[in-house]
């Protein structure tokens, strides 16, 4: 799935991950494909978490090297 | 949704920072969320207490949290207010009692309000004592 918008949060530490992607989803029209990438342990737990209470859907959770990819798709 | 209501009593940046972030994530769900900043939790708002960023805390953490890139509970808390259903009251007792008017604070306040019309608000919602 390609996605339509890549928010690179390496650097940022929870809740800043989070933040960026509350950002994005506002900004981005439904049916979009956002993906975070974060280097924080707690982000990776915490952002399926916030995604499915705030009814998207979470496409999935990538382990890379040294960061994760949490990749969401905005559902309303 | 639910909705949220969260008495903002303390003035120490951690606790400010804390409640903030609740809020926020709380608000970007759908939840109703409603602050009440009353005692020093309200003079953490004061322009000149803003200004001088001197918040009620000291120390490792606090020294942390000013130079970290983290967005601060003000700008977090109006972010939030700007895009979901967040308001903010001031507590009309300090304000009365410190001679304050609510132009001495940064503007973020939606109204000033006393303990009884807060408990109206807050009857149906769970409460944070922060």
């Amino acid at each position: 799935m390609k996605s339509d918008r890549v928010i690179d949060a390496r650097e940022s530490f929870c809740p800043g991950p989070l933040m960026e992607l509350i950002k994005a989803i506002r900004e981005e029209n439904v049916g979009s494909v956002i993906e975070v990438w974060s280097s924080d342990e707690g982000s990776a737990r915490d952002i399926p978490e916030w995604v499915k209470k705030a009814g998207h859907e979470l496409v999935g959770v990538f382990k890379e090297s040294d960061y994760w990819r949490i990749v969401v798709k905005k559902k309303r | 949704m639910g909705k949220i209501a969260i008495l903002l009593v303390s003035g120490e940046l951690e606790k400010l920072q804390s409640a903030s972030t609740i809020a926020s994530v709380a608000s970007s769900l759908g939840e109703e969320v409603l602050v009440f900043a009353t005692m020093y939790g309200l003079l953490a708002f004061k322009k000149d207490v803003v200004e001088k960023k001197s918040w009620k805390s000291y120390g490792e953490l606090v020294e942390g949290l000013i130079e970290s890139d983290l967005p601060l509970f003000l700008d977090v808390l109006k972010e939030a207010k700007t895009n979901e259903n967040l308001k903010i009251y001031a507590c009309s007792m300090v304000l009365g009692m410190l001679n304050l008017s609510i132009t001495d604070f940064i503007d973020i306040f939606d109204e000033v309000v006393g303990v009884a019309t807060f408990l109206e608000m807050v009857e149906d919602a769970k409460i944070l004592f922060i």
